[in-house]
C-alpha cells in the first residue's frame, strides 16, 4: 500500500510540475508575458491582438511540441532500457535517431515536403535499431554491451553520411537549414507539424501500453520472464517498433535530442520505482516537463540568439550519462 | 501429465542427449540427477517446452506443448528457472503476480479480480506473507527460492518444473525446499526437479531419473537408480552407496589413492 501511494503521489507530482511547466513555457519568451494574461489567453482561443497570436500561433504549438517530444523520447527511452534491463540505453546511442536524423537530412536537401519527414524518420530509425539489435545478438540474447558498441559505430556512421549530404547540398541555404535542424531545434513549427508528430506519437505510445506488462515480467530475467509464458519475440519486436515510431515522432519536428531518453527513466525510476506500469506512463510527463524547461531555458539564456535545444541538452546530458556509468560500475 | 517421447536435444550441432523417453505423473515429486553438463537442465527446458527438440515430442495433457502459445505452455507447465538474477528493487507480491501473467490477456496491465486471492494463498503456502512487501534485493538466497516456488504456485499449472532449487542453500534450506516440493506433489502437482545433490534427491523423491552419457540411463524409483553401478557410469568416477540405520541411502564416491610421479 505504501508503495502503491508513493508511485501515485509520485506521477501526480510530474504531471503537475509539467503543468507549471507548460504555463510557465508559454508565459516566456522575447516578451515575458505576465501569467495572468497567458491564462486569458487560453481561456479565448479565438480572441484577436498581439497577446493572442504570440500565445496560440507561436508559444502553445511550440510548447506542446517540446512536451510531446520529452514524452516520445522518455517513453522511448524506457521501453528500451527495460526491454534490455540496461540503464545506459536509450533511442541516441542505439543509433535509431541518427539513423532518423539522417533520412531527414536527405529530406531537406531534396526539398520534401514536411509531412513526410515522420514516416521517413521512422522507416529509418526502425531499420536502424533493428540492424543495431541484430549486430547485438549474442546466442538467444541481445548482448547490451554490444548493443551500445554497434549503436556508437552505426551513429557514426549515420553522421559521416549526414555530413555528406551537407556538403552536397544544392545550396548554402540548404546546409545550413539541415545544420540548424541537426543541433536539435523547436524553431518554426506551427500545428501542423504538431499534428504530425502527434499521430506517430499516439501509435507509438498505444503500442507501448502494450508490451508493459511483458517488459514487467523481464524484470525477473529473461528465462522467467519466457516460463511465465511472455513471447519475447512479439515483445522485442513491438518494443522496438514503438520506440522507432516515437523517435522518428521526436525527430521529425525536432532534429537530434540527445540524453532525455537516457536521463528520464532514470528519474522516473528514482521517484516511482521500477515497475514498468508506473515508470512508462511516468516518463510521458517527466520527458515532457524536461523539453520544455529546456526549450525555455534555450529561448531565453542568451537573448536574442536561440541556443539548439539538442545542444543544450548535451551540455546537461553528457555529465548526467557519464555519472549514471560510473554509479552503475561501482555498484557492479 | 508430461510425455516426452524419443527427445533428441541439441544447441545447434552438438547433441546433448538422445533417446530420451520420460514421463512425470500427478502426486510424484521426481528428481533429475546427473554430472555437470549432463544435460539436466536442457531436459528441463523440453519438458517445459522452452527448447525445441531437435526430434520428438513432449505432451502436456495430451498436447504437444509446443503447439501451446507461450501464455498457454505457462498455465500448463510452471518452470523455475536456476538462479539468474533478477531486478532487486521488485516486491515479493509484484513478483509472485507475475505468476498470473499468462492468465490474462498480454496486453492487459493489471490482474484479474480473483488474482490477489490466489498471489495471497501462494504467499502463505511457502510462509512468506510478512515478506510480501519486502523487496527481492533484501531477501535471503533461500527466501528467495519461496519467492520462485510461490510465483510458481501462482501460476496454477498442475506441471511444475525447478532447476537446482537447492543451489546456494544450506542443508536445512534445502531440505525445507524439498519438503514444500513433496506436499505439492501431495497436492496432485506432478513435480520435476533437476537437483545437484545426489543424497538430498535419495531422501527426498519419489522417482529418479539418471542422466548420463547424453542419454537417460535409469529411469525409477530411488532404490533402483541409485545404484553403485549406474551411478560410476554416469559421474565417471567410482560411487559407493550405503545404507544408513534408519535405511536411507547415500552416495559415498570412493576416493582414489593418488600416486606422485
Amino acid at each position: 500500500m505504501a508503495i502503491t501511494l508513493r508511485r501515485s503521489s509520485s506521477l501526480l507530482a510530474l504531471v503537475v510540475v509539467l503543468l507549471v511547466a507548460v504555463a510557465i513555457g508559454i508565459a516566456v519568451g522575447a516578451v515575458t508575458l505576465p501569467l495572468r494574461v497567458v491564462l486569458a489567453a487560453l481561456a479565448h482561443p479565438h480572441a484577436s491582438g498581439d497577446v493572442a497570436a504570440i500565445v496560440w500561433a507561436l508559444r502553445v504549438p511550440r510548447v506542446l511540441i517540446a512536451a510531446l517530444v520529452g514524452a516520445a523520447l522518455g517513453v522511448s527511452g524506457s521501453l528500451l532500457q527495460s526491454m534490455l534491463r540496461n540503464g545506459l540505453v536509450d533511442p541516441y546511442l542505439t543509433g535509431g535517431s541518427a539513423g532518423a536524423a539522417f533520412t531527414i537530412a536527405i529530406a531537406i536537401a531534396i526539398g520534401l515536403p514536411t509531412p513526410t519527414y515522420a514516416g521517413l524518420a521512422f522507416v529509418t530509425a526502425l531499420a536502424t535499431t533493428v540492424g543495431v539489435a541484430a549486430l547485438a545478438r549474442r546466442g538467444r540474447g541481445i548482448s547490451p554491451e554490444r548493443l551500445i558498441l554497434a549503436g556508437i559505430a552505426v551513429t557514426s556512421l549515420f553522421a559521416g553520411l549526414t555530413t555528406l549530404i551537407i556538403m552536397l547540398a544544392p545550396s548554402a541555404g540548404v546546409s545550413l537549414s539541415i545544420l540548424s535542424w541537426l543541433g536539435g531545434s523547436l524553431v518554426g513549427h506551427g500545428w501542423t507539424d504538431l499534428g504530425w508528430a502527434a499521430t506517430y506519437a499516439v501509435l507509438g505510445f498505444a503500442l507501448a501500453a502494450t508490451v508493459v506488462p511483458s517488459l514487467n515480467a523481464i524484470r525477473l530475467g529473461d528465462a522467467r520472464a519466457v516460463a511465465l509464458g511472455v513471447d519475447m519475440e512479439r515483445t522485442r519486436w513491438m518494443a522496438l517498433v514503438s520506440s522507432s515510431l516515437l523517435v522518428a515522432a521526436a525527430v521529425s519536428v525536432s532534429g537530434v535530442i540527445g540524453f532525455v531518453g537516457l536521463i528520464v527513466p532514470h528519474l522516473v525510476r528514482a521517484m516511482c520505482g521500477a515497475d514498468t506500469r508506473w515508470t512508462v506512463p511516468a516518463s510521458i510527463p517527466a520527458g515532457a516537463t524536461v523539453v520544455v524547461l529546456a526549450d525555455m531555458l534555450a529561448r531565453t539564456a542568451a537573448p536574442p540568439i536561440e541556443l539548439p535545444i539538442g545542444v543544450l541538452l548535451s551540455l546537461i546530458g553528457v555529465p548526467a550519462f557519464l555519472f549514471i556509468a560510473f554509479r552503475r560500475r561501482r555498484t557492479a | 501429465m508430461i510425455d516426452a517421447h524419443e527427445l533428441i536435444l541439441a544447441y545447434g550441432d552438438r547433441v546433448v542427449l538422445r533417446d530420451v523417453d520420460v514421463r512425470l505423473r500427478a502426486h510424484e515429486l521426481v528428481a533429475i540427477v546427473g554430472p555437470n553438463g549432463s544435460g539436466k537442465s536442457t531436459l528441463l527446458r523440453a519438458l517445459a517446452g522452452t527448447l525445441v527438440p531437435q526430434h520428438g515430442t513432449v505432451l502436456v495433457d495430451g498436447v504437444p506443448v509446443h503447439a501451446l502459445s507461450p501464455a498457454a505452455r505457462a498455465r500448463c507447465v510452471a518452470l523455475v528457472a536456476a538462479e539468474e538474477n533478477a531486478d532487486g528493487d521488485v516486491t515479493v507480491r509484484d513478483a509472485v503476480a507475475l505468476g498470473r501473467l499468462a492468465h490474462r490477456p498480454w496486453w492487459q496491465w493489471n490482474g484479474l479480480p480473483e488474482d490477489d486471492a490466489i498471489v495471497d494463498a501462494a504467499l502463505a503456502r511457502v510462509e512468506l506473507v510478512p515478506f510480501a512487501e519486502r523487496m527481492l534485493e533484501t531477501l535471503s538466497s533461500g527466501e528467495r527460492q519461496r519467492v520462485w516456488i510461490a510465483t510458481a504456485l501462482a501460476q496454477q499449472a498442475a506441471t511444475m518444473l525447478f532447476d537446482e532449487p537447492t543451489s546456494h542453500l544450506d542443508l536445512s534450506g534445502a531440505y525445507a525446499t524439498l519438503d514444500i516440493l513433496r506436499s505439492l506433489a501431495g497436492d496432485g502437482a506432478a513435480i520435476g526437479v533437476v537437483l545437484h545433490d545426489l543424497n538430498l534427491a535419495a531422501a527426498s523423491v519419489d522417482r529418479m531419473i539418471l542422466v548420463g552419457d547424453g542419454t537417460v540411463l535409469a529411469d525409477g524409483p530411488v532404490g533402483d537408480v541409485f545404484r553403485s553401478d549406474l551411478l560410476t557410469r554416469a559421474y565417471g568416477a567410482e560411487i559407493a552407496v550405503r545404507r544408513t540405520d534408519d535405511g536411507t541411502m547415500v552416495a559415498v564416491p570412493r576416493r582414489r589413492e593418488r600416486v606422485l610421479v
